[in-house]
C-alpha cells in the first residue's frame, strides 16, 4: 500500500498515456497538477496566464504533442476562448478541472461541483465538448486514460472534472490494482486521398496531421471553413462541416459511455451521482440496504455529451435522487431541466461534503 | 521551385497595403529558398486575417490578438529549427494580445511576427488602435493625448532577438529577409495603407507613421526542455502491515492547529502509522488560501474497510494544538469525543478534556505529533512504535522522534 492522492494518479496516468507536455498556470486547488507536471511530464512550460495556456497548447497539438492543463473556474473563464477555438480547429489536448467553491474567486480551498453548467454551454452554439469524470482512485486513472484516448480519437478538447477532495484528500491504495496504460498512437495513418485537412470518412473525424508536415498541406482554421481549411461563410460544405462537430460525437457516443450501476432488483428509487459526491453515495446506499431499503445507485462518470444509456437507466425507476455539491442541482438540470418533476428529488449543499447521512434522509422522504 | 503564394487575387480593399506586405514575406522566403512545407502561416482575426488562402504554404487561423502565442506553441512544439513559423497580425490584433507578443519576445521564441499596421480597425468601422499614431488622432481628434504603444521598442525591451519598424515599401522584402534569418524571435512593424479608413495615398500615411528603426539583442532562442522522467509511484514508500491494531472497525481523528504547525504532516505519519497496523487510512486537509498563517485542520480515518466517504460526520477523537484549530473546530465537537487540548489554551467549554504540555514540551511545530503520540500512548488503539516507524523515513526524523517521546513523557 502507499499513501496518495488523486492529482498524483492523474498526472501519472497522463504521462504513461503519451501526453507530452504540460502547460501550467498556478491556481488553488489544482496546484498538485502543477507540482507533479513539474516532475514528471517530459516537458513543462509555464503560462503567463490562462490565455496564453490555452493557446500554447493549442500550437503544441497542431504542431502534433499531446498537452495537458489544469485549472479551476476563474481560469477556465480566461481559457473559455482558446477551447472554442480548440474545439472548431478539431485540436486534442486534455483540461482537468478540479472545481472549487464559486461564485467568482469563492473559496479556493473549499471543494464544489459548480461548473458543470458553465461546461455544458462552454462551446457556443452548445456543440458538446466532452466531460469525463472520477469518483475514485482506480476510475481517475481508468478516466483519464480514456479521456486522453477520446480527445485523440475525435480530435477534440476533453474535460476531466475533478474537484479539491477528490485531488487533494489522500488515501491508503494499493497501485497494483491500476490497469497497464499503453500510449495513445497520435497520428492517423489512413488518410484519404486526395488529401484535405478537414475530410473525414465514416468516423466523421478528420485525420491528424501535424503543421509541418512533408507530405500534407496542413491548413488548421477556428472560424467557419470548409473541408480545405479554409474560411468559408455559409456554403454548404462548411455547414456540413460545422455540423459535424457535433454529429461526430453522437454518432459514437457509446464508445465513450461510462458509469457504475449498482442496481438493486425490484428497486424504485435511483441515486445519481458523480465526482466527489460518489463516496458519500456509496456509503448512503450501503447504509440503506442494511436497512431494508430498496435502491439503485449510478455514478456518472461520462457527463457531457449526455449519453442515451444513462437517460435509459434513469428511466426505468419512479424516483430519482440526485446528489450534488452545489446550490440547486446542475446535473439534474441538464438531465431534466427547471420544471418541477414529482419524481425528482436533489441533495444539495455548498461549503461542504454532501454527508450518507444527508442523502439517507432524503431518500427516505 | 514552388512559388510560396497561391494564385488566388488578393483579398483586400483596392489600394490596401497589405497585398504589398504578403508580398514582400513570399519574395523573402522565396530569396531565402524555403520550400512551401517548410512555412507555417499563424493568422490572427482582422483584415490581416484573410491571408491564410493566399500561402501555398501550411496554415493555422486562430483568434484575435492570440495568434503569436499560438504561434508560440506551433514553434516550441514543432521544435524543427529547419521549418519558419511566421505569425502575422494587425495593430488591432498587437493591441488586445500585448502580452502574447512580449512573452514570446521574452522567451525569443523562434518565430518572425508581422504587424501590418494600418493604425486602426479595418473590420468594423475604423476605429482607433493601440497603435495609431498620435499625429494620426490629431486629424480625427481623438485620444490626441494618448500616446501609441511602441511595439518595436517594447519587444526589444522584453528579449526579443531582432525589432524594426519599416516604413518604406521599397525595404520591406529586405527588413523581412533579415527578420526571417534571425534565429529567435523577430518582429516587423510594416505600415500599411488602409484606404477605406485612413489613406488613398502613401504620402498622406507617411507623414503621420513614427519613423523606422532597428534593434537587436544577442541571444539563442528558447526552445522546449526534453526530459527523460521516473514514475511518480517511485517516490511513494510502500507500507506494509508490521504492527497489531486494537482499532475494531474504524476511527476519525481531527488534528487541529496552526499553519506552519506541522498538523498535516503529523496527520500523515498517523494514517501511515496505521497502515504500518494494517488499517486503511485517509487524510483530508482544510485550510486556509494562505499557508503560512492561520488555521490548519486535519482529518484521519483510519479504518479496517476500504474508506469511501471522507468526511467525517463525527470525529472519535479531537486534537487542538493551537488558539487558530481551536476556534476552527468549535462546534463541531460532540460530547462522547475523546479532545485533547494543549494546556495553554485553558477552556472551560470541555468539561472532560484532557490537557497536555504539548506545545511547551515539543514546541509549537512538534505540539501536533506530540500530543498523538500522547493519545496512542493512553489509548494504546495504535502501537506508538508504528508512529515512529512512520516518521523514521522522513528527512526530519530525529526532531519528529523527540516530539513523540515528548509527547509520551
Amino acid at each position: 500500500m502507499v499513501f496518495t492522492d488523486a492529482s498524483m494518479i492523474i498526472t501519472e496516468a497522463c504521462v504513461r498515456a503519451g501526453s507530452d507536455v504540460f502547460i501550467g498556470y498556478p491556481i488553488t486547488p489544482s496546484n498538485r497538477f502543477y507540482q507533479y507536471g513539474t516532475q514528471r511530464f517530459p516537458s513543462f512550460l509555464a503560462g503567463p496566464d490562462e490565455i496564453t495556456v490555452m493557446q500554447w497548447m493549442s500550437g503544441f497539438s497542431a504542431a502534433g504533442k499531446f498537452p495537458v492543463t489544469a485549472t479551476a473556474f476563474p481560469g477556465l473563464a480566461l481559457m473559455a476562448e482558446g477551447l472554442n477555438m480548440a474545439y472548431a480547429m478539431e485540436l486534442p489536448m486534455l483540461l482537468i478541472l478540479t472545481q472549487r467553491l464559486g461564485p467568482s474567486t469563492g473559496s479556493a480551498t473549499t471543494g464544489a461541483q459548480g461548473d458543470l453548467m458553465f461546461l455544458n454551454g462552454l462551446i457556443s452554439g452548445k456543440y458538446p465538448i466532452p466531460v469525463f469524470s472520477h469518483s475514485d482512485f482506480e476510475d481517475a486513472w481508468d478516466m483519464t486514460y480514456e479521456s486522453i484516448k477520446m480527445a485523440i480519437k475525435f480530435r477534440t478538447p476533453v474535460v476531466l472534472l475533478t474537484s479539491k477532495e477528490l485531488v487533494m484528500t489522500n488515501k491508503s491504495f494499493d497501485i497494483n490494482k491500476l490497469k497497464e496504460i499503453i500510449p495513445v498512437k497520435k497520428f492517423s495513418t489512413e488518410v484519404i486521398e486526395p488529401y484535405a485537412p478537414y475530410k473525414t470518412g465514416e468516423e466523421m473525424v478528420p485525420a491528424y496531421i501535424p503543421l509541418g508536415d512533408e507530405k500534407y498541406q496542413v491548413r488548421i482554421n477556428a472560424s467557419t471553413h470548409n473541408d480545405a481549411g479554409l474560411i468559408k461563410k455559409n456554403d454548404p460544405e462548411s455547414m456540413a462541416n460545422t455540423k459535424r462537430l457535433k454529429e461526430k460525437f453522437e454518432k459514437r457516443i457509446d464508445e465513450f459511455t461510462f458509469y457504475d450501476y449498482d442496481k438493486e432488483e425490484k428497486a424504485k428509487k435511483l441515486i445519481v451521482t458523480y465526482g466527489i459526491s460518489a463516496d458519500a453515495s456509496r456509503d448512503a446506499v450501503g447504509k440503506l440496504r442494511e436497512e431494508g431499503e430498496m435502491v439503485s445507485l449510478l455514478i456518472v462518470k461520462t457527463l457531457l455529451p449526455v449519453p442515451g444509456a444513462i437517460l435509459d437507466i434513469i428511466n426505468t425507476y419512479d424516483e430519482i435522487v440526485f446528489v450534488e455539491e452545489n446550490i440547486s442541482g446542475i446535473y439534474k438540470e441538464i438531465l431534466f431541466g427547471v420544471d418541477h418533476n414529482p419524481k425528482i428529488k436533489s441533495v444539495n449543499k455548498i461549503g461542504n461534503l454532501i454527508s450518507p447521512t444527508e442523502i439517507i434522509k432524503a431518500v427516505k422522504q | 521551385m514552388k512559388k510560396i503564394l497561391t494564385k488566388m487575387k488578393m483579398p483586400f480593399c483596392q489600394g490596401c497595403g497589405h497585398g504589398i506586405i504578403v508580398r514582400s514575406i513570399a519574395k523573402a522566403l522565396e530569396q531565402l529558398g524555403y520550400e512551401n512545407k517548410d512555412t507555417i502561416i499563424v493568422s490572427d482575426i482582422g483584415c490581416s486575417g484573410l491571408v491564410d488562402p493566399l500561402f501555398d504554404t501550411h496554415s493555422i487561423h486562430g483568434l484575435h490578438g492570440r495568434a503569436p502565442a499560438l504561434g508560440v506553441g506551433v514553434s516550441l512544439g514543432l521544435d524543427n529549427p529547419g521549418k519558419k513559423v511566421i505569425v502575422i497580425q494587425g495593430d488591432g490584433g498587437v493591441t488586445i494580445g500585448l502580452q502574447h507578443v512580449l512573452e514570446a519576445a521574452r522567451r525569443n521564441i523562434d518565430i518572425t511576427l508581422v504587424v501590418m499596421n494600418n493604425l486602426l480597425y479595418g473590420m468594423t468601422g475604423g476605429q482607433i488602435s493601440g497603435l495609431s499614431t498620435r499625429k494620426f488622432k490629431e486629424q480625427r481628434d481623438f485620444e490626441v493625448d494618448v500616446p501609441p504603444f511602441d511595439i518595436v521598442k517594447l519587444a526589444h525591451v522584453s528579449g526579443a532577438a531582432f525589432s524594426a519598424r519599416a516604413t518604406s515599401i521599397k525595404t520591406y522584402p529586405d527588413v523581412m529577409k533579415e527578420a526571417l534569418e534571425v534565429n529567435g524571435f523577430s518582429i516587423v512593424e510594416f505600415s500599411s495603407l488602409c484606404t477605406s479608413y485612413a489613406f488613398k495615398k502613401l504620402d498622406q500615411l507617411q507623414e503621420v507613421i513614427e519613423p523606422p528603426e532597428i534593434f537587436k539583442n544577442e541571444r539563442i532562442p528558447v526552445r522546449i526542455h526534453q526530459r527523460v522522467t521516473n514514475s511518480l509511484f517511485d517516490k511513494l514508500d510502500v507500507v506494509e502491515k508490521q504492527f497489531d491494531s486494537k482499532i475494531k472497525s474504524g476511527i476519525g481523528v481531527v488534528v487541529a492547529g496552526s499553519a506552519g504547525g506541522g498538523v498535516q504532516s503529523a496527520a500523515k505519519m498517523l494514517a501511515t502509522a496505521g497502515m504500518l497496523s494494517g488499517l486503511h487510512a485517509t487524510m483530508k486537509g482544510e485550510y486556509p488560501v494562505t499557508v503560512g498563517t492561520g488555521f490548519s485542520v486535519a482529518e484521519v480515518i483510519l479504518s479496517r474497510s476500504y474508506v469511501n466517504y471522507t468526511g467525517l460526520e463525527k470525529p472519535d477523537v479531537v486534537i487542538i494544538v493551537s488558539e487558530d484549530g481551536l476556534n476552527k473546530v468549535r462546534g463541531k465537537i460532540k460530547d462522547n469525543d475523546t479532545v485533547i487540548i494543549d494546556s495553554s489554551l485553558k477552556t472551560d467549554e470541555y468539561p472532560d478534556a484532557i490537557y497536555g504540555d504539548f506545545v511547551r514540551n515539543a514546541g509549537k511545530r512538534g505540539a501536533a505529533l506530540a500530543a498523538l503520540a500522547y493519545w496512542l500512548k493512553n489509548s494504546t488503539l495504535i502501537d506508538v512504535d508504528a508512529l515512529k516507524k512512520a516518521v523514521s523515513t522522513h528527512k526530519y526524523s530525529k526532531v519528529l522522534l523527540e516530539a513523540i517521546d515528548k509527547g509520551m513523557s
